[in-house]
């Protein structure tokens, strides 16, 4: 009896995967059968998919490397020193994690826009952003630099607090302790905290199609692309949807072996312990 | 426990087709596909119905996919004749005509004093894509009036009209092609520079029941309503369409 009820506890389990499985798999399955490798060829060659490949390679590039600039020593001080405050500026940086697309475009004009706080000093400088590939910027650094800092902290907490000691006490500097000790121990989270940033930075469309606008070849992105075309013409976004299917697949499998590839060469413990319960 | 779970989970499943279809109200209610331009007059002239306003393309692509739509209304008429070639839609009518102006922010920052003004200054122009309705009519104005070296000022292509007039009314944008009615619905936001006649476009909106609605009569009749009572006639003559 209790074996029966075990085995239809595991059969209800099963089920869940599968439907799981089943509902996730689709529509992205579909993509491909509908676009099938004519399709994808056709589609790709086309100037519109081939613009806004470019527009987001350009500015997801660019977005990225300031991420990582400014993300990465800003989760480190956050990571390793405690101060007051320092909850409620984590939260903020973690914000536009939770704030809708369309909010964070509406924030993004309400500051940097014509009319906007910011505007008439930008102005008077001389400097436009709406509707430029900067707008793009912006708004894919808006939406996807918390990911990264929330993986960086992270990953800097992860670090054992004795390796960085150790190296201050044989004499080497904080700087040089966080280039040669912490940035190398954190790399793999690191990594992975990027890899998810920019699949987030790929997807953007809200906030840029609302603080950049739409124009193929300088603010058309690969989703407002996708966006466009599925009224004009269905091959098009079809295959533009299959390449980035296949982009952020590859993006997740670089954040699952990421952590496991440094891992293996590191000696520290606490990622011994970190791959040992997960 | 366990059991009640599993009854509430099967429960939750069953129900799903019927949450699909489940209704704010308990009398049936029309749902109608509408241009973006139709937004502020259409819930004006009648309260009841559901209203889905976009572009008239993305409208016509999403009753190709079997949208729950009841009655189809269209900025051009290309798109309701296609439909009904298709067997889509039933057999359309015309209910207004609109006509096209150049839009400015109030405060006109690109200091626009007319149409031609495109020709000579810097103007950051926004436009809609080529398959939207406003889109094309627009790409026919500057054609007719040789102003077609202006698109190489547009800074966005807007999937439907309402999104350029938030981009002018925002002050983002300097100057935008939008129908009269948009310009007068934003109420003193932005500023109209009108189209010469020769170069106004035939702008037609079309309106038809969909085939597939299970409130065929009841769409039938809303149409009537819209194109014969007085009442929804005065309120799209002050929204500035033209109503014959």
């Amino acid at each position: 009896m209790r074996r029966a009820g075990r085995a239809a506890f595991t059969t209800v389990l099963v089920l869940a995967v599968c439907v799981a499985v089943a509902f996730l798999l689709l529509p992205v399955a579909s993509i491909f059968w509908r676009v099938g490798l004519d399709g994808l060829v056709d589609g790709l060659r086309s100037d519109v998919a081939r613009d806004a490949f470019r527009v987001t390679l350009k500015t997801n590039a660019i977005s990225m490397a300031l991420i990582l600039l400014v993300g990465t020593p800003a989760a480190y001080f956050l990571a390793t020193r405690r101060f007051p405050g320092r909850a409620l500026v984590v939260t903020i940086l973690e914000l536009p994690l939770v704030v809708p697309p369309a909010v964070a475009g509406i924030g993004l004009l309400a500051a940097f826009g014509r009319l906007g706080l910011l505007g008439e000093e930008l102005e008077a400088l001389g400097i436009t952003i709406g509707f430029t590939q900067v707008a793009v910027v912006f708004a894919i650094t808006f939406v996807a630099s918390p990911f990264y800092v929330r993986w960086a902290i992270a990953a800097f907490e992860a670090v054992d607090k004795t390796m960085l000691d150790a190296s201050r006490t044989l004499g080497a500097g904080p700087a040089k302790t966080f280039w040669r000790v912490a940035l190398p121990l954190a790399g793999g989270g690191l990594g992975a905290g990027a890899a998810v940033a920019l699949a987030r930075g790929l997807g953007e469309f809200g906030a840029t199609i609302m603080f950049a606008g739409s124009l193929q070849g300088v603010t058309q992105t690969v989703s407002l692309a996708i966006y466009q075309e599925f009224d004009v013409n269905l091959d098009t976004a079809l295959a533009i949807s299959a390449v980035l299917v296949v982009g952020s697949g590859a993006l997740l499998l670089a954040v699952k072996a990421l952590p496991l590839w440094t891992g293996s060469r590191s000696t520290s413990p606490s990622l011994f312990a970190r791959s040992a319960s997960s | 426990m366990r059991r009640t779970a599993l009854l509430l989970g099967v429960g939750l499943i069953a129900a799903l087709p019927q949450l699909a279809q489940a209704r704010p109200d308990v009398a049936p209610r029309l749902t109608i596909y509408a241009a973006a331009s139709l937004t502020e007059v259409f819930p004006r002239i009648d309260r009841r119905s559901a209203y889905s306003f976009a572009g008239s393309n993305q409208l016509a692509l999403q009753i190709r996919q079997g949208a729950p739509a009841d009655v189809f209304a269209s900025a051009a008429p290309s798109f309701t004749q296609a439909l009904y070639r298709e067997r889509l839609v039933e057999k359309p009518r015309t209910f207004a005509s609109n006509a096209l102006v150049l839009a400015v922010p109030r405060s006109n920052p690109a200091g626009l004093r007319t149409l031609f003004d495109l020709r000579s200054r810097d103007v950051k122009l926004v436009v809609g894509t080529a398959a939207v309705p406003i889109g094309a009519y627009t790409r026919q104005v500057l054609r007719r009036l040789g102003l077609s070296d202006a698109l190489s000022k547009v800074v966005s292509e807007e999937p439907d009209v309402k999104s350029i007039v938030g981009k002018l009314a925002l002050g983002e944008a300097d100057a935008g092609f939008v129908y009269r009615t948009d310009v007068r619905a934003a109420g003193g936001r932005l500023r109209a520079f009108p189209i010469p006649a020769r170069g106004q476009p035939n702008v037609r909106y079309e309106i038809a029941v969909v085939r597939a609605s299970r409130q065929k009569a009841a769409a039938r009749a809303w149409i009537r309503a819209l194109t014969q009572t007085a009442r929804a006639r005065v309120l799209l003559r002050r929204a500035g369409f033209i109503v014959r």
